[in-house]
Formats: C-alpha cells, sequence, structure tokens
C-alpha cells in the first residue's frame, strides 16, 4: 500500500584509495529503494491536526520521515521551490502537505525542543522568509567527530587537505559526508576550528584545511 | 427354641440400637478414612501440578496454545493462575490459597503475564497521543512481537494472552479496559468511557477505516447536528484523525496508521 518510489541513483565513483571503514557512522546506501513508512499512506497524515496532542505526535512522524529521507536520498538541504515530489505528497492516494504546511513542520523541526533536525538557511535580505533550510539527519557536531575521526584514523592529521578533497574526494566516496555542500562543509569545518582541532587557510576557492 | 435372629421383642431393639451404633461408627471411619484418602489425593495432585509446571515451564513460556491450555485447566479446577501475583511470597495478603498456588505453578507463569502486562501498559502509554487511549489487542499484539526482551523477542504472544495479563491488572487499579468495538476488541488505558453515540461512531469507522458525518447521516439516520457534535468529541479526545483533503472531511482511525 506504501508507495515507494525512488530518485535518480547518482554514479559512485570507483575509488583507488581504499579508505578505511568508518568507525562510528555507517555510509548510507543509494543504490536499495527508499521504503516508504506506513503512515505515508495514511491520508490525515497530510493535513496537519487541529487536536494538539495527536499534531505533536504527527510532527514526531513528520521528523522521522524527513530525516530518514533526507539520509537515504543523501539531501543535506531542502529548498521550499523546488522541493522532492514524493516527501511532502504521496501521489498515490493524492494528498499533500500544503506549502504552508510544509513551513510550519519545518519551523517546528527548526526548534532545537524538538531535535532541531532542521535549519532555515538566512535569505539576503531580512525581511524575506527564508526559502530553504538544512536538514540534519546528522548534526553539524556529529558531522564535525565524523570527518576528525576520519581524518585520524587515515593518519592525515597535519596534513592540509582541500575542502573540495573533503567532499569530493576519491579517499572520501564511501564516508557519508560525500557530496556535502559546500556551505554546511564550511559550517561543520568551523566547529572544529573553534574545538582548536583545525585551522583553514586561505579563501574560499583555494582553501585548505589541517587538522590537528 | 428361642432363636436370637428374631427381629422382633425387646431383643430386637437392642439389636438395632447395637447395630445402629455399628452403622454411624462405621460411618464415621468411612467419612474421615475418606477425608484422608482425599487429603492425600490433593496433596499428590499439588506436588503433581507444581511438577508438571516446572517441567513445562519452557512450554508455558513459549507455546500459546499450551499456555491457553493450562490456563484453562486452572480455572476449570477453580485456580487461578495469577492470584497472589503481585504479592509474591507473601502468606496472607491475599490468602493463603492464592500464595500456595502462585508456589506451586511455579514462576515462570506468573512472570510470563507480568511481563506482557507491564509491556501491555508500556505500549498503551507510548501511543496514547497517537490513538487517545483507545488500541485494537490485536495492533497491541503486532507492536509486541515487533518488540525485543523477553516478551516479544521470538515468543509468540496471542491474543488471548494479552487479555489475561490485563485481567492480571485489576486489582492494581489503573482503569485498563477491554472495550469490544463491532467485531474487534479495544484496550482502552484512559479513565474516560465512551458514551453510546461515540463507541458506536469509533465501530462504525472499523468496518471502511474512516467515516464522514455525511456517512453518519446516511447509516445511523442521525441529524447533522449529533454527528458533528460527536465527531468533535473523537476529535477533542484525540481519538480520531482528521483528513481535510477529500471531498468532504474524513474523520479516520488511528488503527491502520502502522499496519504493515
Amino acid at each position: 500500500m506504501a508507495s515507494s518510489s525512488s530518485s535518480p541513483v547518482p554514479p559512485t565513483l570507483t575509488s583507488a584509495y581504499a579508505a578505511p571503514p568508518p568507525t562510528t557512522i555507517s555510509t548510507a546506501s543509494t543504490s536499495i529503494v527508499f521504503t516508504f513508512p506506513t503512515y505515508t499512506s495514511f491520508p490525515p497524515f497530510y493535513t496537519l491536526q487541529p487536536n494538539l496532542t495527536t499534531r505533536a505526535r504527527q510532527l514526531t512522524l513528520w521528523s522521522n520521515l524527513l530525516t530518514t529521507y533526507c539520509a537515504h536520498h543523501r539531501l543535506f538541504k531542502l529548498s521550499l521551490s523546488s522541493l522532492p515530489s514524493n516527501l511532502f505528497a504521496n501521489p498515490s492516494i493524492h494528498r499533500s502537505l500544503s506549502q504552508p504546511d510544509i513551513r510550519t513542520v519545518l519551523a517546528h523541526l527548526a526548534l532545537p525542543a524538538n531535535g532541531g533536525r532542521v535549519e532555515w538557511i538566512p535569505t539576503s535580505s531580512r525581511a524575506e522568509k527564508p526559502n530553504s533550510c538544512w536538514v540534519y539527519w546528522r548534526t553539524p557536531t556529529e558531522w564535525a567527530d565524523a570527518i576528525y575521526g576520519w581524518v585520524d584514523e587515515t593518519g592525515q592529521k597535519g596534513a592540509v587537505l582541500t575542502e573540495y578533497e573533503i567532499r569530493e574526494g576519491e579517499a572520501v566516496q564511501s564516508q557519508e559526508w560525500r557530496g556535502m555542500d559546500e556551505d554546511l562543509l564550511r559550517k561543520v569545518l568551523g566547529l572544529l576550528v573553534k574545538r582548536g582541532k583545525a585551522q583553514i587557510f586561505g579563501q574560499e576557492e583555494t582553501a585548505g584545511v589541517k587538522f590537528f | 427354641m428361642a432363636s436370637n435372629r428374631r427381629g422382633v421383642g425387646m431383643s430386637a431393639f437392642s439389636n438395632s440400637a447395637i447395630s445402629a451404633d455399628q452403622y454411624a461408627r462405621h460411618g464415621q471411619t468411612l467419612r474421615s478414612n475418606h477425608a484422608e484418602a482425599l487429603a492425600n489425593q490433593l496433596s499428590v495432585f499439588q506436588a503433581a501440578l507444581h511438577n508438571f509446571s516446572l517441567t513445562h515451564a519452557k512450554d508455558i513460556r513459549q507455546n500459546p496454545q499450551f499456555r491457553a491450555e493450562f490456563a484453562r485447566m486452572c480455572h476449570a479446577i477453580g485456580v487461578d493462575p495469577l492470584a497472589g501475583s503481585n504479592v509474591k511470597g507473601s502468606a496472607g495478603a491475599s490468602g493463603k490459597t492464592g500464595s500456595v498456588w502462585a508456589k506451586m505453578l511455579g514462576s515462570s507463569v506468573n512472570d510470563f503475564y507480568f511481563e506482557l502486562a507491564v509491556r501491555v501498559v508500556e505500549v498503551c502509554r507510548e501511543t496514547r497521543a497517537e490513538n487517545g487511549g483507545m488500541i485494537a489487542v490485536s495492533e497491541m499484539r503486532k507492536r509486541i512481537e515487533k518488540g525485543r526482551g523477553i516478551i516479544g523477542g521470538g515468543i509468540d504472544v496471542t491474543d488471548d494472552d494479552i487479555e489475561r495479563a490485563l485481567e492480571s491488572l485489576v486489582p492494581l487499579g489503573g482503569g485498563f479496559k477491554i472495550v469490544p468495538l463491532g467485531s474487534s476488541r479495544f484496550i482502552r488505558s484512559v479513565p474516560k468511557e465512551l458514551n453510546l453515540d461515540q463507541s458506536t461512531v469509533l465501530e462504525v469507522m472499523q468496518i471502511l477505516g474512516h467515516v464522514t458525518v455525511s456517512m453518519l447521516q446516511a447509516n445511523l439516520g442521525w441529524e447533522r447536528a449529533r454527528a458533528i457534535a460527536v465527531i468533535d468529541d473523537l476529535v477533542a479526545d484525540s481519538l480520531v484523525w482528521v483528513d481535510s483533503q477529500a471531498d468532504e472531511t474524513e474523520y479516520w482511525s488511528p488503527a491502520a496508521m502502522h499496519d504493515g
């Protein structure tokens, strides 16, 4: 009864450098079709519930769906103007969360009290409502730990890596953060800098990172 | 020659007096023999039942049909296998009979139902926000079977087990009640009782999984205001979910939300 559709899977690059198996986080596989939980075929799921107790439960389910969907499809960011067609909607039952309701759900999930799994990305103009958000199926802290852990295990402390290498290099093809958004990586590296575990040299395009 | 067999005359009376006495004493002997035999039989039976439950503890735990038969047998001979299960070790609190049986039957029967009852209470609490405190016994069973731990970890749990486990909670109060709705049986874990109209709507909801106000009017012959009032109650008690994207607003039972 649950509709399951797969988004096109990006081709994976074969790695010449065999990265050691990650110790804390297992790699998400994009070759398996995402299994939508049964409640995505429950029509009321797409109506914001008037009863607040029920709504609280509904929002918890939305949080679960959002994080598992984005983790599976390796989506780090959602843009309200180009959302995946089957995340906030189930075409087979002709139900979808309305745009205002999508915003409400995301705003709710952005609250730290509700897990802080979503963070709005500020627009250039303060007056505008944000139109995109990060989805933290791993929190920035968890990403920082993962990346630092990988650097440590591969004996790359002291070496200088480019941000591109960390995001897209052959060495990270089996890592969960591969293909991460530039801005998000910068945010994550910022955490490591604050912890005294990393230092960033140079500007945007040619920035290099050294880990301690 | 006088025969002393003749049952008439003065001697007859003394004969019958003697036999009556003899009969009485004989009756007494018989009774005490009976009582002794009965006591012996009972203690043999008690020992046998105890051994049986120990030997078959594993089966009682793992085989639901066996367990149900065992429970039925206990009930048939007037024994409640769970009596005294909430006052383990105490000699007098629930009556001597209770704790004696609990000891005889071995702890595994008690433990199984007690653990199950605890799990049922947990699941009710976890799902209350979703279903307003009404959960089908069958859904409870499915959730428990999926769980980890001794209960659910590969051990077959039946609807019968769940209802028995709930019965054992009765002396603790706490307001868990089995509510039949149509052909299904539900566990109600909130104190508020459903009135007749509310139960009727929930019953009707089991058929298609949802109702609309028009459906209630058409099928139950209710006036619109009445149907709306009942629906509003059910929504307020978080017993139903609302779908406003249908042609007419639909009200859904959460029972099917997680059905595999």
